[in-house]
């Protein structure tokens, strides 16, 4: 199955545009790599199984593209992370803070702990996106939740 | 409420801009455009500048623009680079089939003391000399630096491959990590921990 591109961006652009922003932290970065990753979709032939592999074929996609966008040397005169949230309109201070605590995570720790808690990935799919295995995103996702907690306290619950 | 219900309340505040555009011709154009601007992964640069150096002030955009011989993926085109004195630059090269393409990129450099700055021009002709690994659809990982194209596809293990790459007295020891960048030096392999 290949369904269109239109219909993708529909569906995923925001849920890549956060996954995208979780790893570079920079907004129009995020923007390049979702528009990156919509277009290796619509320019290659690949078909696919499922839904559920499209959207986890996207995500890695754009993953492994902001993880390169980040890479590169160069990059855009960023606007740094803490002027881009200042812009964001959240909910509650606790929501601001639990974002911020996020973003300031080891990406490993982030992309593992947004997959799951996001995406809402279980381990098993999140070690297939990743391609890593399961007890190394059991780890990381038990470090991350440790750092979470002793930075948010009562504001994260134990949940392992 | 649960931590998956307060993560998600706290990402909801994350979206896209409403300038974006999501309609697939625009997107295409505009990748031709952003490529350049994220900046020269896809470019290995410059040899020689042709003759000396042939330099021109470009009085209508404010910038320096300079000739020079642009390595892209292995093969040599001419190009003219202009610096716009913002740590960022533009390049109009013609390939050897005699297209003209565009590239645009900029930087900043990380000073010791965290701050950053725009980068210079030697920075950006630094870089642009730099080897570029590519990740192709098919799966192969190739580098390329000025005339050279090594496969290193089947040369990782467990995702770091080193590559010794030697252009007359130069040489460079490179550490690529798979799809998470790469370190050169000219003496020795980068240890993989280190970045």
């Amino acid at each position: 199955m290949k369904p269109s591109v239109e219909i993708l961006i529909e569906q995923y652009r925001n849920n890549l545009y956060v996954m995208a922003f979780s790893v570079c932290k920079n907004a129009q970065d995020a923007e390049d790599v979702v528009q990156d990753t919509f277009i290796q979709y619509w320019s290659q032939k690949k078909e696919f199984e499922s839904e559920q592999h499209i959207r986890a074929w996207l995500i890695r996609v754009a993953i492994n593209k902001a993880k390169n966008k980040r890479n590169t040397f160069f990059r855009r005169n960023a606007l740094p992370l803490e002027d881009y949230v200042q812009t964001l309109t959240f909910e509650s201070k606790d929501s601001s803070v639990l974002f911020e605590t996020v973003m300031n995570l080891p990406e490993k720790y982030r992309i593992v702990i947004h997959l799951f808690y996001y995406e809402d990935y279980s381990v098993k799919e999140i070690a297939g996106i990743l391609r890593i295995t399961q007890s190394n995103v059991k780890v990381r996702l038990s470090r991350g939740r440790l750092l979470l907690r002793d930075t948010l306290k009562e504001g994260w619950e134990y949940d392992e | 409420m649960t931590n998956r219900e307060k993560y998600k309340k706290a990402f909801s505040a994350v979206y896209p801009s409403d300038e974006f555009s999501w309609e697939v011709e625009k997107m295409k154009k505009i990748r031709k455009q952003h490529i350049y601007k994220t900046m020269a992964a896809s470019i290995v640069g410059c040899i020689v500048f042709m003759g000396s150096v042939t330099a021109a002030y470009a009085m209508d955009v404010g910038g320096i623009q300079r000739t020079i011989q642009l390595w892209i993926q292995g093969d040599c085109t001419n190009a003219t680079i202009e610096f716009n004195g913002d740590g960022s630059y533009e390049i109009e090269y013609t390939d050897n089939e005699g297209n003209t393409g565009h590239r645009a990129g900029g930087g900043i450099a990380i000073e010791a003391d965290g701050s950053e700055r725009p980068v210079s021009e030697e920075e950006i002709m630094e870089e642009l000399t730099m080897p570029e690994v590519e990740y192709k659809e098919d799966g192969s990982v190739w580098v390329y630096w000025f005339d050279q194209k090594v496969d290193i596809t089947d040369k990782f293990e467990d995702g770091v491959c080193y590559v010794k790459l030697v252009k007359g007295e130069e040489t460079l020891y490179m550490t690529v990590k798979y799809k998470d960048g790469y370190a050169v030096h000219p003496n020795k392999y980068a240890s993989p921990d280190k970045w």
